[in-house]
């Protein structure tokens, strides 16, 4: 077996074990621990979509758990009882009110609800980069909330959705994960990922050699709604309800926050920060409520688990930028790879104000003249 | 696309014109480039050479004239368009992928216009070969010297075989003995496919060395085109460098020493 496909198979198994793991241990925990190993894995199944555009475009996004979002409250509403969503969600459109799906059904459904929406999303973000990339898809992010939260025509709007069948096991949520894990590496092989990693590095280099950064950042965005929609369908069907406040700012938060943390750029930094940081975070959670480890009972304050988790992130990208993996694949190091250089996921490559770069002529649109304006110098700036 | 156009020429630009905020950076600039052809673009700073590269490249707009590769046009077409269509360029600083190897800079190169990973392989192999640099092939292009990146940057616009390779500034930084090897892959790219060449270089002597034409811009306008030898003894060439009667090239350089200031090489 060559260097290279020893490099290969651990970048895939590594991931993989650690799901595994997860799924062993939470096999042999009581009832009450399997919840939180599930949200565990359902947390790093999200965090594993983050990382398919956030990692491999170096563009941030503040919406991906917008797709979450709609896949957890597809999935929900298409699985209650259709007496339930008369009683519950009486102004529902018909198209919501009445099919009934099964729960694979359900998430196969939320995964490309999740892909559609942010393809629709992404076909107007996709030439952003930076802080306007940052600004426009946390609008994303505020107007799917505000419509969940608004339109009982889609939804329970401000209310809980109650009676979603509980079908997400350890098992599912180990199958959903480790299908986020094979999904992510056989796509970071793909053409259209190494093509998206160099206009990471370099934009302007990479369009001169023909790289279509819109078109790639795009697929990697639908790749990524549609994980995350996945997602968001086993959450939905591991809680048995859902608020649409549960998919919204503190979420969104933690998980980017586990992905800069494991490292953002490398498949086995995204798994292992959804991992550890979901087991954190469960840990905190519960004993914001009361714990006790080790025959030593205590209660931490509320609200000190996003404290935590903010301090993590802020610490992250000051004083470790590249996370606790720096960025590697598993076992890279020993295997001859080297670490992306090139810091955070939040530092990518940016045209002037945000935006790719636009074509000359008519193709440019509007920037391209901001941008021809902006340019003085000889060398076309990135 | 790679063919040439009815008219024989490869590349044509028509009275190509860039401005930037009201400042003309081009002037109604033709030119025209024909298969297996190396052109120099030569004129002292501020000319407007690179301003040109970039207008026919797609990354800076024209605002009058137009530019046909292969007959068609191509001036409304976006960088990553043009490039698909066979029009390859080098930056000034190389501007290689640091993160990425040497090799997997030269491979990206090819299939970002659609060669399968196993020619772009292929290609990359024999042109790290060729250039010397097999053995610096899986080293990260930000540890390269200055004078590899050089090398790699060509290589990777050269691995794409393109119709028309644009170059800005490729022997920047090369030294003596780099200058061969630099030559020689631009050769390959001439005879192997029959690639038209635009070359910038401040190493005037270089450029004239390589070129079958070479044109002088001055202030976005072209100042005289023709055989290096008609350039060398052009007196407004000179003028256009140094401000004064003299000539080009003597010394290897465009004039310019590390100071900045200007010596006349005269005849």
């Amino acid at each position: 077996m060559t260097r290279s496909t020893l490099r290969l198979a651990a970048e895939l198994l590594g991931p993989l074990a650690v799901v595994g793991l997860v799924a062993l241990v939470a096999a042999h925990l009581s009832t009450s621990d399997q919840t939180d190993a599930i949200n565990v894995l359902v947390i790093a199944t999200i965090v594993i979509g983050l990382y398919v555009f956030i990692g491999n475009s170096g563009v941030i996004s503040f919406g991906q758990i917008s797709f979450a979002a709609v896949g957890a409250f597809a999935a929900g509403i298409y699985t209650t009882p259709v007496t339930t969503r008369q009683t519950t969600m009486p102004h529902l459109f018909g198209i919501l009110a009445r099919p009934v799906l099964t729960n694979v059904e359900s998430i196969l459904l939320a995964a490309g609800l999740g892909a559609l929406f942010a393809l629709l999303v992404g076909l107007a973000l996709m030439r952003l980069s930076g802080l306007a990339a940052g600004i426009a898809t946390f609008a994303v992010l505020e107007i799917t909330y505000n419509i969940l939260a608004n339109w009982d025509k889609i939804g329970p709007g401000p209310t809980t959705l109650a009676s979603v069948p509980v079908t997400t096991g350890v098992g599912q949520a180990t199958v959903g994960c480790a299908a986020a894990v094979v999904i992510a590496f056989v796509y970071q092989r793909s053409r259209s990922s190494r093509l998206l990693r160099a206009s990471r590095a370099d934009a302007l280099a990479a369009r001169g050699i023909g790289v279509s950064i819109v078109r790639h950042r795009l697929g990697a965005f639908v790749l990524s709604g549609a994980i995350c929609g996945l997602a968001g369908a086993l959450y939905v069907h591991a809680l048995g309800s859902i608020n649409v406040t549960e998919v919204y700012l503190t979420l969104t938060f933690s998980t980017l926050a586990m992905l800069v943390v494991g490292g953002s750029q490398s498949l086995w930094g995204a798994t292992l920060g959804g991992i550890v940081l979901g087991i954190l975070s469960s840990f905190l959670t519960n004993a914001e409520n009361g714990t006790t480890v080790f025959g030593l009972s205590f209660t931490l304050p509320n609200g000190l688990n996003s404290i935590i988790f903010a301090v993590l992130f802020v610490g992250a990208l000051m004083l470790f930028p590249r996370g606790l993996t720096r960025n590697r694949e598993f076992l890279a190091k020993w295997l001859g790879e080297r670490p992306s250089r090139s810091g955070a996921a939040l530092s990518g490559p940016e045209g002037p104000g945000g935006v790719v770069p636009a074509a000359a002529g008519h193709d440019g649109g509007p920037e391209t003249a901001a941008r021809s304006r902006a340019t003085t110098a000889a060398e076309p700036k990135p | 696309m790679s063919e040439g156009a009815d008219d024989g020429h490869l590349l044509v630009c028509q009275e190509v014109t860039v401005a930037y905020a009201g400042l003309r950076a081009l002037s109604a600039v033709s030119l025209t480039l024909d298969r297996a052809e190396i052109i120099g673009l030569i004129g002292p700073n501020g000319a407007g050479k690179t301003t040109l590269v970039n207008a026919m490249s797609g990354f800076a707009p024209i605002t009058h004239g137009s530019i046909q590769l292969g007959g068609a046009e191509i001036s409304k077409l976006s960088p990553e368009r043009r490039a698909h269509r066979g029009l390859a360029r080098t930056f000034q600083h190389g501007r290689l992928f640091g993160d990425l190897s040497a090799r997997e800079n030269v491979e990206l190169g090819a299939i970002a216009v659609g060669c399968s990973a196993r020619e772009a392989r292929r290609r990359t192999h024999a042109l790290l070969e060729e250039i010397g640099l097999l053995d610096l092939a899986a080293s990260p292009a930000s540890e390269l010297s200055h004078g590899d990146q050089q090398r790699v940057s060509v290589a990777r616009a050269v691995v794409a075989e393109p119709a028309v390779l644009l170059l800005d500034e490729p022997a920047a930084g090369l030294p003596a003995e780099g200058l061969g090897e630099l030559a020689s892959l631009v050769e390959h790219a001439r005879s192997a496919r029959g690639a038209g060449v635009v070359v910038i270089d401040h190493n005037v002597e270089f450029v004239l060395g390589l070129s079958d034409r070479v044109v002088v811009l001055d202030h976005g306008e072209v100042l005289t085109e023709g055989t290096p030898a008609h350039v060398r003894s052009h007196a407004g060439v000179a003028a256009a460098y140094f401000g004064t009667v003299g000539s080009v090239g003597t010394d290897g350089t465009d004039g310019t020493d590390e100071a900045g200031t200007r010596t006349v090489p005269v005849p």
